[in-house]
């Protein structure tokens, strides 16, 4: 009789449970792939297509899918590729040159003098950075400006022009190793 | 005499004492560089290369309620609207209008010039004192009108003449030559802010200027107070703890304890502006170290470095300068730059070979003397492992760059310099931060928006397709009634002509 006990009792358990876990596997389910967000963080946003992916985040996608390197993305660096070994928990590699090379930060302008409003530079801008019209002369809103020079090679008369960000007194950052002499 | 002090601080021997203090009147310049870089943003210039300009006249204006406009401090020519290395750590060019003196220095005529301040509404004050130009003098630049209209229910006024950093004497001479303008100064401050009380802070090693403050003033809302002579008790915060023995916590303002603080200097421009109704076009310097004869002058902003050192006699040896204070102060490499409204003393001294820094020993001596608590030493590693995080959270925002810790520390590390480093670091991280969130959102919301395009285009077409076919449906029905009736007049015909025949 005994046996029979502790046969029931663990049954019911084993139900009870089952039926604990399988509940909160539903309700608690993780929307999306958390590592997706984690890669897309480290990205610098600068959705400039480099990786061969359309954006940051579907390039944060394709790593965590595994089907890219942590090494196609140029305007984050030696220091993002670093960061992205160390959250993946793999080897770091070098950056790869095919996919272009770590440019100083910079924005674009447009000459607008030359500008014949084709709007071809607000459909290729991947964030909206541009202001204009159909005929109309078109500006750079430069604060949204991430520097992916999409916008250039589609310009059919040439008129927009990098523009590196210079140091200023508000942006000034010490330089460490003049620091530490005192 | 209350004095609740604090702790740490370090008491140092001025090094370039002086047997009488006085203020030389230097000469006038013979051009002026006026930068347009403020703590709100840049001015922007409203007179043009060639004009000629009077002395007190805005050159350069601001849009923002936060900065003040920029007067020319001689009359004459705008020479150039360019840019110039100003006296800043990192020796970067920045926008500056130069100003070439005609020597007669003209001034723009006012009319409204000795009015009783206590006519004037709260308001009123303020504006003249933005429109003047008066901001804090004591080295930080903070306007004073934003002070003064910022706080609310002011109970106490304080007047910073605890000028901390050894061997400046500007403000102790302003005390000793001019107290009758300051005690008039502290009263248009105390009408604006509409405390019950002044308190004027003054070390007890300035005895004359305390004397000089104490015969002018008959006034039972200011009581003139001694502090110890220590470093850092200049420090707004500090001061206030000395005092009233009131903490502001960290990431607070005096203000929000109703506490207002204004320098010695700034209750002087105050009394200018308001009853002189003269702009803030000069200030007084001192001219120390051991490369020059200690002095004080009074000299137009604009003027430049070399333009004052060549009055304080200075030797032929090789000199490192340094703007500021022998603590808080920074070096300069040149001194071709402009002297501005918070430059309070200038150090010459005759060059020195720099002690060696050595590795950190941890002998802890730092935190013993930090003024405001910290722990200089955990700040340290932190920020020269770029740690941020990490050296936030040993509250490096509240570090007030005092350098006291350099001062005793023994293997002599720069490490105010090493907070200073974090603080902009951390300003760079949160911007660059700030940056990419932005770009992020644009990017997801432009994918959206494409998406939604994209829907909202398939939902028309689909639209546009079944009202085709309804309409075709209908003209179906249309042309099949239209048949049915051409077939019963058919019908009709031919019964009539059946008939007819």
């Amino acid at each position: 009789m005994d046996l029979f006990d502790s046969v029931l009792i663990f049954s019911v358990l084993t139900l009870i449970l089952g039926l604990v876990l399988g509940y909160a596997g539903v309700k608690f389910k993780l929307k999306g792939n958390p590592l997706i967000d984690q890669i897309d963080a480290i990205l610098p946003q600068t959705q400039c297509g480099q990786c061969d992916y359309p954006g940051c985040r579907p390039y944060a996608q394709a790593i965590a899918n595994g089907e890219a390197q942590i090494n196609q993305c140029p305007p984050g660096g030696q220091e993002g590729a670093d960061a992205l070994a160390e959250l993946l928990g793999v080897e770091t590699l070098a950056l790869n040159a095919e996919h272009g090379e770590l440019k100083p930060n910079h924005v674009v302008f447009v000459d607008e003098t030359v500008c014949i409003g084709c709007t071809l530079c607000i459909q290729a801008c991947p964030v909206d950075a541009f202001v204009g019209a159909s005929k109309v002369m078109t500006q750079v809103i430069i604060d949204e400006c991430t520097g992916c020079d999409l916008c250039i090679p589609v310009c059919p008369v040439d008129c927009i022009h990098v523009q590196e960000i210079e140091p200023a007194l508000t942006t000034f950052v010490p330089n460490i190793a003049k620091v530490s002499q005192g | 005499m209350a004095d609740y002090s604090f702790n740490g601080g370090i008491v140092i021997k001025n090094p370039y004492p002086v047997s009488k203090v006085e203020i030389i009147q230097a000469p006038l310049p013979k051009k002026i560089v006026l930068p347009l870089q403020q703590l709100g943003g840049q001015a922007k210039p409203c007179v043009s290369v060639g004009d000629y300009v009077f002395t007190g006249q805005v050159v350069a204006s601001t849009k923002g309620s936060f900065d003040v406009p920029i007067h020319a401090s001689i009359s004459g020519v705008v020479l150039s609207i360019d840019k110039q290395v100003i006296a800043h750590k990192s020796g970067l060019k920045s926008q500056c209008i130069t100003i070439e003196s005609d020597g007669k220095d003209k001034w723009l005529v006012n009319k409204n010039s000795g009015v009783d301040f206590l006519h004037y509404s709260k308001q009123a004050l303020v504006e003249i004192i933005q429109k003047s130009g008066v901001i804090g003098l004591g080295g930080a630049g903070f306007p004073t009108h934003v002070k003064m209209s910022k706080v609310l229910d002011c109970h106490t006024l304080i007047i910073n003449g605890t000028e901390c950093e050894p061997g400046v004497m500007c403000d102790d001479a302003l005390m000793q030559f001019h107290p009758r303008d300051i005690i008039r100064g502290v009263e248009i401050l105390l009408h604006i802010c509409g405390a019950k009380r002044a308190i004027i802070a003054i070390e007890d090693d300035k005895q004359s200027a305390y004397q000089a403050l104490s015969m002018f003033n008959h006034n039972d809302r200011i009581s003139i107070n001694q502090v110890p002579t220590k470093y850092t008790s200049g420090a707004e915060k500090l001061l206030i703890k000395a005092l009233l023995n009131v903490e502001i916590s960290s990431g607070k303002f005096a203000v929000d304890e109703g506490v207002i603080c204004q320098n010695i200097a700034t209750t002087k421009a105050v009394f200018d502006a308001v009853i002189n109704h003269k702009p803030l076009v000069s200030r007084i310097v001192t001219v120390t170290g051991d490369g020059v004869k200690p002095n004080n002058f009074e000299v137009r902003l604009g003027a430049s470095f070399k333009h004052l050192i060549s009055m304080a006699s200075p030797n032929n040896k090789a000199h490192d300068y340094r703007m500021g204070g022998m603590m808080m102060g920074i070096d300069v490499a040149s001194i071709d730059i402009p002297i501005g409204k918070t430059t309070t003393a200038i150090f010459v001294n005759n060059q020195a070979q720099k002690p060696i820094v050595q590795a950190c020993i941890r002998c802890g001596q730092c935190s013993e003397v930090c003024p405001v608590g910290l722990l200089p030493q955990q700040l340290y590693w932190y920020a020269k492992s770029k740690s941020i995080e990490k050296a936030l959270s040993y509250n490096l925002a509240d570090c007030i760059e005092c350098a006291c810790c350099d001062y005793v520390c023994p293997s002599h590390i720069p490490l105010a310099n090493y907070f200073s480093f974090a603080k902009a670091l951390n300003k760079q991280q949160t911007r660059e931060q700030d940056r990419i969130n932005t770009a992020r959102e644009r990017f997801e919301f432009r994918e959206y928006r494409l998406e939604r395009n994209k829907l909202e285009r398939a939902q028309m077409m689909a639209n546009k397709k079944k009202s085709l076919k309804e309409k075709m449906a209908n003209e179906h029905a249309q042309k099949q009634k239209i048949t049915e009736a051409m077939q019963r007049v058919q019908q009709a015909k031919d019964k009539n002509d059946g008939t007819n025949i």
